[in-house]
């Protein structure tokens, strides 16, 4: 003991050690022990019951996903809109990088700071409330249905939110409206850390704006954007379920309902706490496959990887 | 560089400080915000409510307001009572109700309690969270102390009914009935059923109010009033029925809400995942011939033909209110549908909602709820001796004519007076509907504000008061009813040869009354849980589809494709489990019938 409060270089590193204890403290207190939650899994649970009366059941939950045709039929459907929407929001993740570049383009600056909070304020919005103003427009006698019939499009209203038509991308065109200025911002910020000499130098080169977009632009920005895609392709599962389950309905819950909406309908209907933890599990253990996955792409591509 | 340290040391210590109060459940942190100042507003913390309390009554001086938590499944209201009703309770007891409420907390909040060994000091539970928690020893025993309390040994029989029904008790009380009534458990005194079809009397008089044979006879009778009034006076556009999807699985049942609530019309009754028939058989619910496919294929066919609100699926409930308040629907089906429309002004001028027969039907409803509605009322576990005595004071209280007579008719001099004849008068009789101001010396504020948040009764009003020896309800006094007889009403009358919808019911045998019973059902095991609530989904899914269905054909494939998904969600166990379960009520009730 005495030895080691002589030496300096120990007691520094304790020192610092100390700093960051609370942080660590905070991730075991709310990212590990949550974790303890899984046992739930393993056991037929019921409240009010204490879990020690309740069975040990092993793999029961984990077996019954699988354990006929319609049971797998609907599990293999929850994880096709699950990767159907979040391949559609992968897809076209380019988008609000596009959109902040050309925001960036725009000379006036009075109307592009209206653009950019105009773009970002849905961000703010709660879903349900999104919901609400769907609801308005698109009802049997909301504005779209109104001025179609007076312009004699349809005779009669048109249930647009009942329809399960091209669901995916309406939900990915909803989250965009949403979501499009608010992701921008962090691209507008890589853009003002161009080197402004860089373009001033294209320009006398005689580089056109769009040159300067393609060959200055886009490159500087594009660290950026993979970062942020490859944390989304971790995400690839937790697509949220407050979107899905506001928009829900009977008619297109078959290509709605993603894996978190699904253990949410599955746990909070009559209590199916062991299956939807059981659920949770897997989901869990597949993000983690696919966060090494990426990390590996990564490492091979760009020659680093980002954990 | 030292003044850097001392930062950094002070960031963590600050850190470390927050993070550990936020774990401390039971911290000490808690009681600054439990107010000891008697003012009853203050202390109406929503989140903090688990640790706080518990610190807060023990510590109060003897003058103080002792609080009690109440949990209270009935309650759409959480917090601390206020108003009118909250003074009602301090002045006799000197006690503030604390209400925690799994209504507006999320279920969630019964199973966190329940963990924690403490769900509160007063409890009202489903029936079966009752057996479950005193199976795990979260209700206290009041066996030997709830027959000297003259008004709750006056229910002695309904009460020991309900306790000898749990599984192995010997003769021990844990639990008090709700809604009890002072009838019969096989009689009816009220003069409308919960469930019936219900027109508008200016729209069917219009037609000359014609004979309804059958359902489609219904749906001939409102395609006439929607191609007479398009509209309503506002110009929107009027669908005769209008259904909302928010409440379908809820309280247990299997299916769409609206549809399990019209197969009563049939004399049948849902029952989970079975119907009962009247003879006492059971059928599965998803049985071709049994009611749901029937009153299903009734929306399906209002639907073909236009009469149904195309937004029925996508609306929620708030907006098929403002649509029943706006006069948009002509076709109403539960008893307190018609307060969104009915008004007195309606009632005389003729234009309200009232029960119109449909000749081959006849109507299940539920008994006077002679042993009680289902919930209970208990004590928890955990209550000092002190708080024990003023528990049951409290629920004595509770179940006397003085305090139903608060719970049911309001405030004597403010919602009722005696007249002259020694009839009772209702007073203001728009207080709840419109807030109206307490006066003073009943504690101020608005009435609909500090009314009873409990929410729930010992004794239904549907009792006779021994004092008045009129019901507590204040639409059957004998004064209102003559208030209220109108011409509508009259003519009513007329027609149908009985002075009120049940007369009718009973005079043409047309009411199947399934006698009251009071029973403790086994709970849903953890499988049955996950197979009722994947049946559940399946079969909501499917029936809406159906109620949009294009044709006959697509309509049962669709029914078909149904049944198949909910025999392999393990529809044929949870059917088993259902059956046996109501077989132990429908037995009960027979037993009372004879």
């Amino acid at each position: 003991m005495k030895e080691f409060f002589s030496n300096k270089r120990k007691v520094r590193g304790f020192k610092e050690f100390l700093y960051i204890l609370p942080f660590l403290i905070l991730v075991l207190i709310f990212s590990y022990y949550p974790l303890y939650g899984w046992v739930y899994a393993f056991f037929d649970y019921k409240p009010p019951f204490p879990l020690s009366w309740d069975k040990f059941v092993g793999l029961k939950w984990f077996k019954s996903m699988v354990e006929n045709d319609i049971k797998l039929k609907q599990l293999l459907t929850v994880m096709r809109n699950t990767f159907a929407m979040s391949g559609i929001s992968l897809f076209f993740s380019w988008f609000p990088m596009i959109f902040a570049v050309f925001l960036n383009e725009i000379k006036c600056k009075p109307f592009q700071k209206v653009v950019q909070t105009v773009t970002t304020l849905p961000n703010f919005i709660s879903w349900v409330l999104v919901y609400s103003i769907a609801y308005s427009v698109f009802n049997s006698t909301g504005v779209v249905n109104s001025i179609g019939m007076k312009l004699g499009l349809f005779d009669t209203p048109q249930m647009f939110l009942q329809s399960a038509d091209h669901i995916w991308f309406k939900m990915w065109l909803w989250l965009t409206w949403k979501n499009a200025g608010w992701a921008a911002i962090m691209y507008l910020a890589a853009i003002a850390g161009i080197d402004e000499e860089l373009k001033e130098a294209a320009k006398v080169d005689g580089a056109s704006r769009m040159q300067i977009i393609r060959y200055i632009t886009i490159p500087s920005i594009l660290p950026t954007y993979f970062v942020l895609v490859m944390l989304n392709l971790a995400n690839f599962l937790s697509n949220g379920m407050e979107q899905y389950f506001v928009f829900q309905n009977a008619f297109n819950k078959d290509s709605i309902q993603v894996l978190d909406l699904y253990v949410y309908n599955l746990a909070m209907g009559s209590g199916g706490y062991s299956l939807s933890t059981a659920i949770s599990i897997l989901k869990s253990v597949v993000s983690i496959i696919l966060l090494c996955v990426t990390n590996k792409v990564s490492k091979l591509i760009r020659g680093e990887g980002f954990i | 560089m030292k003044s850097k340290k001392l930062v950094s040391l002070l960031c963590m210590v600050a850190l470390t400080a927050t993070m550990l109060a936020g774990c401390g459940g039971t911290s000490d942190t808690g009681s600054g915000t439990t107010s000891d100042s008697g003012s009853s507003t203050a202390a109406t913390t929503d989140s903090g409510n688990a640790g706080t309390a518990d610190t807060a009554d023990d510590g109060a001086a003897s003058g103080d307001a002792m609080t009690l938590e109440f949990f209270d499944v009935a309650a759409n209201y959480q917090g601390v009572q206020t108003g009118w009703f909250a003074k009602v309770v301090k002045d006799r007891f000197n006690i503030e109700l604390n209400i925690i409420a799994p209504q507006v907390a999320g279920d969630a909040i019964y199973q966190t309690r329940a963990s924690s060994g403490n769900l509160g000091d007063i409890l009202i539970l489903e029936s079966g969270q009752f057996k479950e928690c005193v199976e795990a020893g979260l209700v206290k025993d009041i066996s030997s102390d709830i027959w000297n309390y003259s008004n709750l040994s006056g229910f002695k029989e309904q009460i020991d009914m309900l306790n000898n029904s749990l599984e192995g008790n010997d003769g021990k009380t844990y639990g008090i009935p709700t809604e009890m009534m002072n009838t019969s458990p096989t009689s009816y005194s009220q003069d409308v059923i919960y469930s019936s079809p219900l027109l508008r009397w200016d729209l069917y008089k219009e037609l000359g109010c014609p004979d309804i044979a059958d359902l489609d006879g219904l749906l001939d009778v409102l395609e006439e009033m929607m191609k007479n009034h398009p509209t309503n006076d506002a110009g929107d556009a009027c669908y005769p029925m209008s259904l909302w999807p928010d409440w379908d699985g809820g309280d247990g049942m299997l299916g769409i809400a609206n549809v399990v609530q019209l197969t009563t019309w049939y004399g049948e009754k849902i029952k989970g995942s079975v119907i009962l028939k009247p003879d006492g058989t059971f059928i599965p619910l998803t049985d071709k011939d049994g009611s749901y496919y029937k009153m299903l294929k009734f929306l399906y066919n209002a639907n073909k033909r236009g009469l149904v609100d195309p937004d029925s699926a996508t609306q929620d409930w708030n907006a098929a209110c403002a649509k029943m308040s706006a006069g948009q629907v002509y076709l109403m089906w539960y008893s307190w549908q018609v307060g969104f429309w009915n008004s007195t002004d309606r009632l005389k001028d003729g234009t309200a909602f009232i029960f119109t027969p449909v000749a081959d039907q006849s109507y299940y409803t539920d008994a006077d709820s002679y042993y009680g509605s289902g919930r209970v009322f208990a004590v928890g576990s955990q209550v000092d001796d002190a708080k024990y005595q003023k528990i049951l004071e409290f629920l004595d209280w509770y179940a006397s004519p003085e305090g139903l007579m608060f719970q049911h008719a309001g405030i004597e001099g403010f919602n009722y007076e005696k007249g002259d004849d020694g009839r009772f008068y209702i007073k203001n009789s728009n207080a709840l509907m419109d807030n109206l101001p307490v006066p003073e010396e009943w504690g101020g504020a608005g009435y609909n504000d500090g009314n009873n948040a409990i929410n729930q009764w010992i004794v239904s009003a549907n009792s006779t008061n021994p004092l008045t020896g009129e019901t507590y309800a204040t639409t059957y006094w004998s004064t209102y009813k003559e208030e209220t007889m109108t011409d509508m009403k009259k003519e009513w009358a007329e027609r149908f040869g009985a002075d009120e919808p049940v007369g009718y019911m009973k005079a043409n045998n047309k009411l199947v009354i399934s006698p009251n019973v009071s029973v403790s059902l086994p709970t849903d095991t953890a499988d049955i849980g996950v197979i009722r609530n994947q049946c559940n989904e399946t079969i909501c899914d499917y029936s809406w589809r159906m109620i949009y269905a294009s044709d006959d054909a697509s309509f049962d494939a669709l029914w078909d494709e149904m049944s198949a998904t909910m025999d392999g969600f393990g529809f044929q166990d949870l059917m088993k489990f259902d059956t046996e379960k109501h077989q132990i009520e429908v037995d009960a009730k027979n037993a009372v019938a004879k």
